[in-house]
Order: structure tokens, then C-alpha cells, then sequence
């Protein structure tokens, strides 16, 4: 498994408070990785400063086959190489429709002429109906998704993600204010998904991290305190100190 | 593919019929026809009517649908206006000097018909060269594409310089501003090249149609207007329809949003600022020759305003609602502003609609801000409660 996505020594601070600190992070191809840590630990800062929208003060972070640099490019261009984030709240377009806004997501050219030209083909509207299968949204594509039920905003954006066919899927939070049943289907698309690109899960919910059964990666201060299975890291000292034992 | 485009939009064919009823009755009851229902001078308020509805059509593209509160559209208006001005003016004078020397022993070479040219415009500045932005003055097809470029050009440097950088919000409105105040106090400098606080007159004089009356280039006017506003509205739907208007109000709900789905947000506001521009130079391309003048003061800060306030009542996020509210709003004000509304004796003290026609147009615009979001517009969602999309 080739490494998709390294970053190494980032270091990021907002007047004077180290946000990030000389962290190193590295996922393969097809891998699921849950990262925790207690609030301040610096989670979202790192996906900020993967998707572009912080620039680091120091350090690298480098990209793909061909090593590209992401810090060089902003986040329209880092999302068309292939990186989608999901937020922690859910942020759809609520004043369009679901199918609307899968439809901005799916994968086509994102120049504006472009986009002026693009007509809806059989083709993307398949495409589009299996995504909204995926999440379960057959029956909802021409409600305005600003009536949607919270968890099923959450599902839209991931719905969005899979539109977009990243290549690396950054999660903030997928299981906030969700069911129980809900957050097995959402388990369940994460662990799919994770089959055929990387994913990043930002959660604080051990319970949700134990299911996806994955590597975990614990921040703590900005930087990495600890990494490996989630047995491996809940019974590390160090980690039962500064956050599972609070 | 054309005929669900308009089953998709309703508002496309009952507006088409409208302005066609509209345009017809207006053509025959107007001198042009024979009658004398409408005079001619109010035939050229209505085509100008039609010319402010086209351009609040680009403010809603910019501000209703894509979030940018541009004051400044305007000064493309205004620059639309100089473009066409220059050749009428230019053209206009060259005939009578033409004839004043045509009665001379020897017949004026090209120099003294510009020299007579440049004293009869520049005159009145104090000059009687012709400055350099007269250059294309005498080419009628370079004066017209300037009308599309310059205004074009214009809102390329000015979107790629303030977009680049991310300006956003209340600070782009205020530079839009700034665009307009410097643009209009430039060309209230008599060295300008365009006469200063003169600026150019006798517009409404069609070069080479001296015979042809007022009434009917008027009503010539008046048709190009309307058919100018027609493809303006087909052009404007077609922009806020499928994907690029998902994208477009996307920008505007969630800006950051729309970024991390791949799309360059800067690259799209410079396509609709741009495009938005070029149609409000058409329109004031069109709006001059029936002024008959325009001067710098027509591209002060406040004509931008009044821009923005006229989608705001109307109802921004839908086309129909920019139209209707710049209809509406420019009608009543002319009609406040023109002593057509009676004066209010209180006794002790007298409204006077001119003087308080501001006032009224004030609490008009805070009224529909606080209470009716959705401008007059909005009043036809009650006749059609299934409508959706196009929300504000």
C-alpha cells in the first residue's frame, strides 16, 4: 500500500498558541484511520491545513504518486485533486434542493463555463440516484434540503463527499446527533467507503471509533501522543491520563 | 430540450406575453401610430423604464443570486452610456459643421472639419482639441463594441483585483463605491476628455436621421429596449437555471462551502461581476440616446444605491422581482419627484412629495427589508404556493 497522503513537522500557531505541533500523519490508499483527542488537541486545525484553508507556519505536506506539495494550492484545487471534507456541523445548500446539491458534488469539470454548458445526462443522474441510495435519500431529491432532519443533513454532506469521488475523505464528527441506527449506517458507509480510498474520522465518541475498527490516532497538545489499534492505544498510560481517563 | 426549459420556467412565457401586450400598446398609442394618448416624451420615460429594468436584472444576477452587493453598477451603466454618446455627439456635430462650411469658396479639408468639430464639442471646456478617448468617435461599430468592452474590462480588473483577495461582504460593497465615487469625480474634471460636468448632450439626435421626428426614434428606442430587456431576462434565467445557478447561490449561502467542493468561488464571481457589467453597459447604451444627456453626476454613488433598492422591493433571488421592482419604484418616482402626486396640507405644515419622496422611499425599503424579505415579488408565492427554488 503506497502512502497517499504525508504530512511531516507541521507546525501552525494562532498569536502565540501552538495549534499544531511538529505533527507528522500518514494514511495509505485504502485505509480507515479514526483520529481522537480532547478538545484543543488540534483535530481541526489538521484537516484546516489539509484542505487548505491554513497555511502552516513551518512543515510539509505532500500528496499522491507524484508528490505534490498541497500548501501551493487552494482549496478549490486541493478538493479537484481529490480531497472532500465533511464538517462538523452539517453545511448543505438548504435553500436547494438534495438532488441540487448532489448534483454540484458529482464529479465533472468545475470551470464556470464549463458548469454554464453542462447538461443533466442519463448517465450522472444514475450515478446521482445510487449516491442518494447509498445514503437514503431515494425519496427525498426534490425536497429542499433545509427541511431535512439533522441526521439526514449529516447523510446528504457524506452523500455529497461520495459525489465528489475523493480519493481521501476527511470526517469531522459523522456521528454528532445521530440514532443509534443512524450511526450504523453511517458506520457502515465510512467502512465501505474506506475499501476504495482513505478516510479520516475525527470523533470524540469511543464507542462510534471501537466500531470502525480501524487504526487510531491520538492527538494531544497539537501533536501526536500515541497510534495503533484501539486496544493498543486505550490501554497506553499516556493517553488514559490526558483524555480517556478524565 | 427548449420546450422543458420553458415548462420548467412559467415566468419566462407570461413575462415574454406581457411585455409584448405592453410594448404593443404602448407603440399604438403613441404619436408614432397617429394617436396622442402617450406623449412622446413619456413613450422615452418608458424605454427608459425598460433600460433601469435590464440593469436591475444584472444587479439581481450579482447580488440576488451570487451575494455580491455591488454599489457600483452603476458606472458601467454610465460608461455604456458615454461609449454610444461619444458617436452621437461626434457624429451630430461633424454634420453641422459640415453644413455651416459647406458654404464656403473652398471645400474644408478633413483637418478643418475636425478642428470645427473640436472647437464646437470642446469649447465649452475650454478646448478644441480632440482628446485621445475620441479616437474610434467616428466609427460607429468600434463605439459600440466599446460599449460591451469597456465596462467589460473595467469589471475584469476591478472583480480579479478585489475577488483575489477576498474581499467580501459590507468591504466589497464600499469599494464598489469607491469604483463609482472616483469614476464619476474623474469625469467631472474638464480635462477628462468628456466635458467635464457638461458631459454630452443633444443624444436624442440620431446622426444621418435628421429627418426622421422625436417621435418615431422614440418609439425605435423604446422597441430595442424591450427587446434588449427580453434577452436580457432569457439570458439571465438561463444563467440561474441547472448548475451554474446551484453554484452561483451556492457562493452566496455558503461560500466556503462551495470551495471545498472543488469549485474556484474567486473564477465565478469574476464571470457573473464581469458578465453583469457588460449587460448594464448595454442598458445605459440604450437609456442615453433617450435621455438625450448624460453627465457625471448620472454614476454618483447614490444611482447604485437606488439600484440596490429597487431588487431589494422587488424581490431579489428572482428575475421577474428585479424587473418589477425597477419598474414600479423609477415610475413612482418620477411620478412623486415630477409634482404628479398631490401635496399634503397638515395645516401647519405642507408634505411636499418632492421633498419627502426620499423619505417615503427610505421607510419603504426598511419596511420590505424587515417585514417582507422577498420584496414585492414574494406576493407571488402566495398565488402559487408550490413554488420553490429561487428562495431567498
Amino acid at each position: 500500500m503506497s502512502t497517499l497522503l504525508e504530512v511531516s513537522g507541521v507546525s501552525v500557531s494562532f498569536d502565540g498558541f501552538k495549534a499544531i505541533n511538529n505533527l507528522s500523519f500518514q494514511i495509505g490508499d485504502a485505509e480507515m484511520r479514526a483520529i481522537i483527542g480532547p478538545n484543543g488537541a488540534g483535530k481541526t486545525t489538521f484537516m484546516d491545513i489539509v484542505t487548505g484553508k491554513t497555511k502552516p507556519d513551518e512543515g510539509r505536506v505532500i500528496w499522491g504518486e507524484r508528490n505534490i506539495s498541497l500548501l501551493g494550492l487552494s482549496e478549490s484545487r486541493i478538493a479537484q485533486e481529490g480531497v472532500g471534507r465533511k464538517f462538523q456541523r452539517p453545511t448543505v445548500f438548504e435553500a436547494q434542493s438534495v438532488r441540487e446539491n448532489l448534483s454540484m458534488a458529482l464529479k465533472n469539470k468545475r470551470g464556470p463555463f464549463d458548469v454554464l454548458m453542462y447538461r443533466r445526462n442519463a448517465e450522472a443522474r444514475a450515478r446521482l440516484e445510487d449516491i442518494a441510495e447509498q445514503v437514503g435519500l431515494s425519496d427525498q431529491l426534490e425536497r429542499m434540503s433545509g427541511e431535512l432532519s439533522h441526521g439526514q443533513k449529516q447523510w446528504l454532506e457524506i452523500g455529497m463527499l461520495l459525489a465528489q469521488e475523493p480519493r481521501l475523505l476527511l470526517v469531522d464528527e459523522p456521528a454528532a446527533g445521530m440514532t443509534p441506527e443512524e450511526r450504523e449506517h453511517t458506520t457502515d458507509i465510512l467502512v465501505e467507503a474506506a475499501k476504495t480510498r482513505a478516510v479520516v474520522v475525527v470523533e470524540h465518541d469511543m464507542e462510534f471509533v471501537r466500531r470502525l475498527n480501524c487504526k487510531v490516532t491520538v492527538l494531544h497538545e497539537g501533536s501526536v501522543l500515541a497510534e495503533g489499534s484501539i486496544d493498543h492505544v486505550t490501554s497506553n498510560q499516556e493517553v488514559i491520563d490526558v483524555y480517556l481517563g478524565r | 430540450m427548449k420546450q422543458s426549459f420553458l415548462i420548467r420556467n412559467p415566468h419566462i412565457l407570461v413575462f415574454m406575453g406581457l411585455l409584448a401586450v405592453f410594448t404593443i400598446a404602448v407603440t399604438l398609442m403613441s404619436a408614432y401610430a397617429g394617436s396622442d394618448v402617450i406623449s412622446t416624451s413619456f413613450v422615452k420615460t418608458l424605454g427608459k423604464t425598460l433600460c433601469l429594468c435590464l440593469i436591475a436584472i444584472a444587479m439581481d444576477l450579482v447580488w440576488g443570486y451570487c451575494g455580491i452587493l455591488s454599489l457600483g453598477h452603476f458606472a458601467f451603466f454610465g460608461i455604456g452610456g458615454y461609449m454610444v454618446g461619444m458617436w452621437l455627439m461626434y457624429e451630430r456635430t461633424k454634420e453641422i459643421v459640415a453644413t455651416s462650411m459647406a458654404a464656403e469658396a473652398l471645400p474644408p479639408t478633413p483637418e478643418e472639419v475636425r478642428e470645427g468639430i473640436g472647437t464646437q464639442i470642446f469649447g465649452v471646456v475650454g478646448g478644441a482639441e480632440i482628446p485621445w478617448v475620441w479616437y474610434f468617435a467616428d466609427f460607429l461599430s468600434i463605439q459600440l463594441a466599446l460599449v460591451v468592452l469597456v465596462p467589460g474590462l473595467l469589471a475584469l480588473i476591478f472583480g480579479w483585483l478585489a475577488f483575489r483577495s477576498r474581499v467580501t461582504g459590507v468591504y466589497l460593497s464600499i469599494l464598489t463605491q469607491a469604483m463609482t465615487l472616483a469614476l464619476s469625480l474623474y469625469l467631472f474634471q474638464n480635462d477628462s476628455g468628456l466635458r467635464g460636468n457638461n458631459g454630452l448632450s443633444g443624444l436624442q439626435n440620431i446622426p444621418g436621421l435628421t429627418d426622421v421626428g422625436q417621435d418615431t426614434i422614440s418609439i425605435w428606442f423604446f422597441w430595442a429596449s424591450a427587446v434588449a430587456l427580453a434577452l436580457g431576462y432569457l439570458m439571465a434565467v438561463f444563467f440561474t437555471q441547472g448548475k451554474f445557478g446551484s453554484v452561483i447561490r451556492g457562493i452566496r449561502d455558503d461560500e466556503a462551502r462551495v470551495r471545498f467542493l472543488g469549485y474556484n468561488v474567486e473564477g465565478y464571481k469574476l464571470v457573473v461581476f464581469t458578465g453583469t457589467a457588460v449587460i448594464a453597459g448595454i442598458a445605459g447604451a440604450l437609456y442615453y440616446p433617450q435621455a438625450g444627456i448624460i453627465n457625471p453626476a448620472e454614476i454618483a454613488p447614490i444611482a447604485s444605491i437606488y439600484l440596490a433598492v429597487w431588487v431589494a422591493i422587488g424581490g431579489r433571488g428572482r428575475i421577474y422581482g428585479a424587473v418589477i421592482g425597477a419598474a414600479f419604484v423609477s415610475l413612482l418616482s418620477s411620478w412623486f419627484t415630477g409634482g404628479g402626486a398631490p401635496d399634503i396640507s397638515l395645516g401647519v405644515y405642507t408634505i411636499q412629495w418632492t421633498d419627502w419622496w426620499l423619505v417615503l422611499l427610505g421607510f419603504s425599503f426598511v419596511a420590505v427589508t424587515l417585514f417582507a424579505p422577498k420584496g414585492i415579488g414574494g406576493l407571488f408565492d402566495l398565488i402559487n404556493p408550490a413554488h420553490k427554488g429561487e428562495k431567498s
